[in-house]
């Protein structure tokens, strides 16, 4: 059984300068995303990835449609739902005054458990960071500890959205393994990007969305294989990512 | 109930940690407390007052010394062009002319009182002292017992200190300053944030958030005004004559319905710029028209029936009436009444409005 699955999802929202009228920000989204996967949502800005995701969170209301994360029906029992999805949201402005420690040990509470920060900081290498403030963390550990507060209740599917977008080929890299690692660990990942490179390194399986639809779905192998069959190109070097990496190393900067 | 006092400890460590926010707070009631307690201590110093003496006699040389025994009162006599001046300049409160046929044959003197009749308050004060002082006199010189034996206490004059009057009144506006500040302008900066949204990612419920924010925020006001108030007797010297409980819940209550107007605001305004243009809107007319800084009844017929409808204007008078005469809280009806009824306005308005999705969003 899939472990996320969204029925036709819909969303209407009113049309910018205008009362009377909508648009589909989010056009009858179905998906089956299987326990174990890393399954990426793929699209340009204002696809609809981030509606999609939040109504499967219950984040936004539903307008019509249905989602179940393990069988529990989103719209029926949000609060179940909550209790055993991590949500990783693109804002990553958190209280001003707080510490990392002390965020952590608040959404912890608010799923009724006592963890350690401490431990969830390690899990996303901060664990040095732990009195510092959000807004004293570069790009990559504020995503690192974005993922680790999605993390307080071990939830069993996580929801990235654009995890590495703004980050450094390094960063992002690192982001990279950390996501592999929580798969490995048996949490089923569910993250937007707009990123090719990302969505072909990371995913087991794709949906491309475009105006509010899903366009296409499957392996990255056999989209490839259907919509660009000829080889590129022999490959006889590598591009500048490469040479940026190889420049400046591999090794995380923050 | 466990998600709401997280929530409440949360919000009062945040709180205890922004010094900026607790400056600002406290910032303008001290700022007041100490321009009008610490500056103006007349009280204190004794009032000068000017004495032209046109008669130079036995009985004018008894009066001076009549008012000089008096140790509330400093004697200067001279020219009366001297002490026109003087009294001009604000260096003495009054001059007391007395004239050439000030003697005890003559039936009757007259005594020109020179003062600057923008100390009206202070001059009030004086004269019955200075007539009290002609009727001494003019009752040993016919060596008569007066007939009525009163003694003419103070009770006016001790509680018609402006800071008196003015403490209750600042303590009353940190009420509403520090509530509508503590939902309004907080929920607009946690939804533009993102933070509501990252809250609700848990399985918090609307309901736990708010409990959690409006405990933290009577916490805080109760400890900011209980912190003014300590100035105010300790430093001061501000009588507090009425029961303390009572007072605590006065504060309760005016928070209560402050933080329920905020509530509203926030929902309303969807940028920091817009809610403080309405904060500012809601909150800045109630600062001069409630009775603060000078009394609603010294203000045109007009004027006082808009400061009626006003929340703070009820929340000011009930504790001034409490600090400051003692009056029970539970004998202030029309106060009571008024307040409940903008209970009642300001949670309606706020549950009505109170979108929690789009609040979130």
């Amino acid at each position: 059984m899939a472990i996320v699955r969204s029925d036709e999802l819909v969303k209407r929202y009113p049309k910018p300068g205008s009362k009377s009228e909508t648009f589909l920000a989010v056009d009858e989204v179905s998906l089956e995303i299987e326990a174990g996967e890393i399954f990426g949502i793929l699209g340009p800005n204002g696809a609809g990835k981030t509606t999609t995701l939040e109504m499967i969170e219950g984040l936004t209301d539903i307008d019509s449609g249905e989602a179940f994360i393990d069988g529990i029906s989103v719209r029926g029992r949000p609060e179940m739902v909550k209790k055993i999805i991590g949500v990783q949201l693109q804002a990553n402005e958190y209280f001003d005054h707080l510490t990392l420690h002390d965020l952590l040990s608040l959404f912890s509470r608010l799923f009724g458990r006592q963890d350690d920060p401490a431990t969830l900081l390690a899990r996303v290498n901060l664990e040095e960071k732990a009195d510092a403030k959000p807004a004293a963390l570069s790009g990559g550990q504020k995503q690192r500890f974005s993922i680790a507060s999605a993390l307080v209740n071990d939830p069993k599917v996580l929801f990235l959205d654009e995890p590495t977008t703004g980050l450094d080929p390094q960063a992002k890299r690192n982001i990279w393994r950390l996501i592999e690692e929580l798969n490995e660990a048996g949490v089923t990942i569910v993250l937007t990007t707009h990123n090719m490179e990302e969505a072909e390194h990371l995913c087991g399986r794709l949906a491309i969305m475009d105006h509010g639809r899903i366009i296409e779905q499957g392996s990255p192998q056999d989209l490839i294989m259907k919509h660009a069959p000829e080889p590129p190109e022999a490959r006889l070097h590598g591009n500048l990512e490469d040479v940026f990496l190889k420049l400046t190393g591999h090794a995380l900067r923050e | 109930m466990n998600s709401t006092l997280a929530m409440a400890r949360t919000l009062l460590k945040i709180f205890s940690r922004d010094r900026q926010a607790i400056f600002f707070t406290l910032f303008f009631p001290i700022t007041f407390m100490a321009i009008f307690g610490f500056i103006n201590t007349g009280d204190e110093d004794p009032i000068e007052i000017g004495i032209v003496d046109n008669a130079e006699n036995e009985l004018s040389a008894a009066f001076i010394d009549n008012l000089s025994a008096n140790q509330l009162f400093s004697i200067t006599v001279d020219s009366e062009d001297a002490l026109r001046e003087g009294v001009t300049e604000g260096d003495i409160a009054l001059t007391l002319i007395l004239p050439e046929g000030f003697d005890s044959s003559s039936a009757q003197s007259d005594l020109t009182m020179l003062v600057d009749a923008a100390q009206a308050r202070q001059t009030q004060m004086l004269r019955p002292v200075v007539e009290q002082a002609l009727l001494d006199i003019e009752r040993n010189l016919r060596n008569s017992e007066p007939l009525f034996s009163l003694t003419v206490s103070d009770v006016q004059a001790r509680s018609q200190r402006y800071i008196d009057f003015l403490v209750p009144g600042l303590l009353a506006l940190t009420i509403m300053q520090i509530s509508v500040a503590g939902s309004g302008y907080n929920i607009v900066e946690y939804r533009r944030k993102g933070i509501l949204k990252r809250l609700f990612v848990t399985p918090i419920r609307p309901g736990q958030f708010i409990g959690g924010l409006v405990l933290a925020r009577l916490a805080i006001t109760v400890s900011q005004v209980a912190f003014l108030l300590g100035v105010a007797v300790l430093l001061l010297e501000v009588p507090v004559v009425g029961n303390l409980v009572e007072l605590l819940l006065l504060i309760l209550l005016g928070s209560s319905i402050f933080l329920s107007l905020g509530f509203w605001m926030g929902s309303i305004a969807k940028t920091q710029q817009s809610i403080m243009l309405l904060g500012n809107l809601i909150t800045l007319p109630q600062m001069f028209l409630s009775g603060v800084f000078f009394s609603v009844e010294s203000m045109p017929a007009g004027l006082q029936a808009i400061a009626k409808l006003l929340p703070l204007t009820w929340l000011v008078s009930g504790v001034r009436e409490v600090i400051v005469n003692g009056v029970s809280l539970f004998a202030q009806i029309p106060t009571l009444i008024a307040l409940a009824v903008w209970l009642a306005i300001a949670l309606t308005l706020a549950i009505r409005m109170f979108r929690w999705k789009e609040v979130a969003a």
